[in-house]
């Protein structure tokens, strides 16, 4: 692969951004490559050194956030012409609880991703309500002279299961984020796409 | 290492290598070559980073025919230096004393 080659592949990969974000980039990399060659390396190794395309691209789609992605691809690559906006507006009948369905299924699909952790809670803190509660039905009981070893002995396998369970939610809040991030760059890749044809 | 307190770190590292003298991307990357492997694209954000931030000014000089960007430390990038070292000292006794107990 030659260098123009390389740059061209990357300009086409990353459409997505910002033309300004885009051709800084573009000159970056182009700069690394020269300065490369001016070492005496040819340009075949300068460019394998800098990493392939599909590299950059995925390090680019860390370091940017979801947000400012999806406004660029949403954003029109040019003014729009007048009967794209007429269009635009007798459609909005259509397009608007379309757009708002797409909204509300990612923030559903998102928060389905925490419904394990916030249940593991849900549970912990029913574990430490009971064995709390068994401890005072306990004493209680003993004011009445009557001891409900019951109450202590269950109280005791629940402040078990909190103690054991408290771990585990630790454990599933850390996955749970993991995933979430590993998602998260799933869909920046989406948006960024194979790049538009030319 | 933590993802913030690594970020921190290569912003200073960067300007470290260009405190006493300008220096351009790729000379930057051979100069930290030995302490840390930086890519490309880490190395474009740290300096985008550090352009906003004040820290550094880009300047665009002809070399061979092609031109090549040069970056230049601010005094706000001089003392993001100053700060990092003392914070570090702090740290270090922090460090020491967890050491000896």
């Amino acid at each position: 692969m030659t260098k123009v080659e390389f740059l061209n592949e990357l300009r086409n990969k990353l459409q997505v951004l910002p033309k300004e974000d885009l051709e800084s980039r573009i000159s970056f990399y182009s700069e690394m490559i020269d300065d490369r060659m001016d070492e005496g390396k040819t340009e075949e190794e300068a460019i394998n050194e800098i990493g392939t395309v599909d590299e950059i691209v995925y390090e680019i789609a860390k370091d940017t956030p979801l947000v400012k992605l999806v406004k660029e691809k949403v954003k029109p690559k040019r003014a729009l012409r007048v009967w794209e906006i007429i269009l635009l507006i007798l459609g909005f009948p259509v397009w608007f609880p379309l757009f708002t369905v797409a909204i509300v299924l990612a923030i559903v699909f998102y928060l389905l991703i925490w419904v394990f952790v916030i249940v593991a809670y849900a549970v912990e803190a029913a574990l430490v309500t009971w064995s709390v509660g068994g401890v005072i039905v306990f004493f209680l009981s003993l004011i009445n002279g009557n001891s409900d070893l019951i109450s202590l002995g269950t109280a005791v396998m629940a402040c078990g299961g909190a103690i054991l369970l408290y771990f585990g939610c630790k454990e599933l809040t850390k996955l749970t984020i993991k995933l979430s991030k590993k998602i998260i760059v799933g869909i920046k890749m989406a948006i960024i796409g194979k790049g538009e044809n030319k | 290492m933590d993802a913030q307190l690594r970020r921190g770190v290569l912003d200073v590292c960067v300007l470290a290598t260009i405190k006493s003298e300008d220096s351009y991307g790729y000379k930057i990357i051979k100069d930290l070559r030995p302490i840390l492997e930086l890519s490309e694209s880490t190395l474009y954000t740290i300096l985008k980073r550090l352009e906003e931030g004040k820290m550094l000014v880009v300047r665009s000089t002809e070399f061979e025919g092609r031109l090549r960007k040069y970056y230049h430390i601010t005094e706000l990038g001089l003392k993001r230096i100053e700060d990092f070292k003392n914070e570090w000292k702090e740290l270090m006794g922090i460090y020491s004393f967890i050491e000896e107990v």
